[in-house]
């Protein structure tokens, strides 16, 4: 029989707050990230963004301990790796803890500005997730996953795999994404963002909202049942259709919920936690995928209205709250919709609801006609 | 006119790297997106840049590029009236 | 019985032109030229290696669901970040490019293979410290736990530079993966050729 995953610690940090509970009792209260920003550097368009107060995050660190020279990139990925492997009590430094990171561009901002004490070299991924390695004394060789916007799923799904083939009994998936004006400035040039605060599955949706977050879930594998948060299967499709634009037919998000629904209790299923960027073909394209794969009366809901679009971690970030929502018999509120403004009228509202069922889907999709999927289930 | 038409014609090719296509290849009257040149919206993205760049034409709106982007006629005529540089 | 080796393309900067190869053995796909340096790369070493074991398109359902393309790489989109950064670095030259922003993502050029041959099953860019043929080897294999999945795209693909690259691909089915250290002795041998 299949190793069972659990995820048996978790950590956000955000601007939200700087614990997963934080996080969510935020984000319940209706809080949200984004504020307007008039200019960054040489952009001189006006833009939102859910941006972290670098200090805190260097309060954080001084409070966990995290000394050296750190870029914001790798300071960020500590302050949540760090609380979710204090709380997961497992010693980091055994060669059976695979470390798996999550992100678009990492310390991609030094090509832009070096910074002092950092090699340049950092710039590389790989190069960054060792540094992350070295602080915990893991010995073993660092892997990113870089899917664009999907990563997050991505990641838990590989570290999900290579718990069940053996060779790791915990896996440390840690993601993020500083919003630096490389990022800000190409979805500019994109034409894909908001001056407003974004509205996701809005019929006046004008864009999305970049976001800063870095969540970090800790996965363990056993032979038998445990009580907690499973992580049952996942699936990752592309639409092999366009490098940038989604499908029209929602083939891709599609096909990765027809893979998780095939292990999912239909009575079980809470909500389906989307990607709800907020731009016109993002939203739609999901409310297709949802359409196609019968799907379309199961609650849905999106967080982008509180946290932005957190690249890396994204996929973390919200699998945690949606963790924590299931918990708490409750469909979060989506933020910023107001009136259904895809072609198939998906169940989304701007209200929080409550609702039963123990597992929840987590759907993404992003550039390079990447798609995926995740199924997480609680166990009494 | 002629000359801005041929100039235009150039830098689309540059700038969306249409390494097979040639000035004279392009019908002035032809739409630039459909059939013909294959283009995508990522291309369309591009055409703004370069309006801005060359011609310091800035469009906020997206949208707006489907109609001046409806030829090279129509393309050229549009730079012609708003240009500032 | 031994067992016949993986088919294999091997290319980097020093041995190949990549326009020359797809103006001599592609020729019909003008979005290449398109391509940042990365997804030239990729895009060409996969198309020969096609050609080479006599890989039709085939666009039943079924089999374009079970392609998979994993790709490992070290530098990632750093070639196509630097030259997005040229637009963005002056202010007095700022016109961020859409054209080069969407190749600073590794994983496009794995978009750019899926949408050539059709293929929608599984895409994914690991960026590893370098090519490492048991790490690959292992990843690979943990791709096969996906039960839809029957055969990978996969290899190696750097690019520091523009006009500068590495790269290999090979097709692995479910069977090849089996054997991870026989997996992991085959990926050896294109790792060292990836230099020559």
């Amino acid at each position: 029989m299949a190793r069972l995953i659990r995820c048996i610690a978790d950590n956000v940090v955000s601007p939200l707050g700087t614990t997963s509970r934080s996080n969510y009792d935020s984000v319940k209260a209706g809080r949200s990230g984004l504020a307007r920003y008039e200019s960054m550097g040489n952009i001189t368009t006006p833009f939102v963004l859910s941006r972290v107060d670098r200090a805190v995050i260097d309060g954080l660190c001084a409070e966990l301990g995290i000394q050296g020279n750190y870029t914001f990139f790798e300071k960020f990925l500590l302050c949540s790796s760090v609380q979710a492997l204090r709380d997961a009590g497992i010693d980091a430094s055994s060669e059976r803890v695979l470390f798996i990171i999550s992100t678009t561009k990492g310390n991609v901002s030094l090509l832009g500005q070096s910074q002092e004490g950092v090699d340049q070299e950092r710039v590389l991924l790989a190069k960054a997730a060792r540094e992350v390695m070295r602080f915990f004394g893991n010995p073993g060789k660092p892997i990113v996953v870089c899917n664009a916007c999907i990563s997050g799923v991505c990641a838990q799904i590989e570290a999900m795999r290579a718990l069940r083939s053996g060779r790791y009994d915990y896996a440390v998936v840690i993601g993020a994404d500083e919003q630096s004006p490389f990022i800000i400035s190409g979805f500019l040039s994109f034409k894909a963002i908001s001056d407003e605060p974004c509205r996701p599955f809005d019929k006046d949706r004008k864009g999305l909202n970049l976001g800063e977050c870095a969540a970090t879930v800790v996965l363990e594998a056993s032979d038998g049942k445990k009580s907690g948060w499973e992580l049952v299967c996942g699936a990752i499709r592309n639409d092999a259709n366009h490098i940038s634009g989604p499908s029209r037919t929602g083939e891709g998000s599609y096909l990765c919920l027809m893979e998780v629904l095939k292990e999912c209790h239909r009575g079980e299923l809470a909500f389906v936690n989307v990607h709800g960027t907020a731009t016109a073909y993002n939203d739609e394209m999901e409310s297709i995928a949802l359409y196609r794969a019968g799907l379309i009366d199961v609650p849905v809901t999106g967080l982008k209205g509180y946290y932005g679009h957190t690249m890396g971690a994204a996929g973390i970030m919200e699998s945690i709250l949606s963790m924590y929502a299931v918990r708490d018999n409750t469909v979060l509120a989506t933020r910023g919709y107001r009136e259904q403004g895809t072609t198939y009228p998906v169940s989304v509202s701007s209200e929080t609801r409550e609702c039963n069922g123990s597992e929840f889907i987590k759907l993404l999709s992003g550039f390079g006609g990447s798609n995926a999927a995740l199924l997480y289930r609680f166990v009494e | 006119m002629e000359e801005l038409i041929l100039k235009l014609k150039q830098e689309i090719i540059e700038v969306l790297n249409l390494e097979d296509v040639k000035p004279e290849d392009i019908d002035n009257d032809a739409p630039l997106f459909g059939e013909g040149l294959g283009l995508d919206s990522i291309d369309a993205l591009e055409l703004i840049v370069l309006m801005e760049k060359n011609y310091g034409i800035k469009l906020q709106d997206p949208a707006k590029g489907k109609e001046i982007f409806k030829s090279i006629n129509v393309m050229a005529d549009f730079i012609q009236k708003n240009r500032t540089r | 019985m031994e067992r016949r080796g993986l088919d294999f393309v091997v290319l980097n900067q020093g041995n190949a032109n990549l326009t020359d190869l797809y103006r001599t053995h592609i020729g019909d796909w003008p979005k290449f030229y398109k391509m940042d340096t990365l997804s030239k790369a990729g895009f060409v070493a996969t198309e020969l290696l096609l050609k080479n074991v006599g890989e039709r398109r085939c666009d039943s359902e079924e089999f374009i669901r079970s392609r998979a393309i994993v790709l490992f790489g070290s530098t990632a989109s750093l070639c196509a970040d630097r030259n997005y950064q040229e637009t963005i670095q002056d202010k007095d030259n700022y016109y961020p490019s859409p054209a080069l922003f969407v190749y600073t993502l590794p994983n496009i050029v794995t978009g750019e293979i899926a949408i050539r041959n059709h293929w929608r099953g599984e895409t994914s860019f690991y960026v590893l410290e370098e090519p490492d043929a048991s790490q690959m080897a292992f990843h690979l294999a943990c791709a096969f736990q996906d039960a839809d999945t029957e055969s990978i795209l996969a290899g190696w693909v750097d690019s520091r530079m523009n006009d500068d690259f590495q790269v290999f691909v090979t097709l692995i089915s479910r069977e090849d993966a089996a054997d991870t250290g026989w997996l992991a002795g085959q990926l050896q041998l294109m790792i060292n050729n990836l230099n020559k």
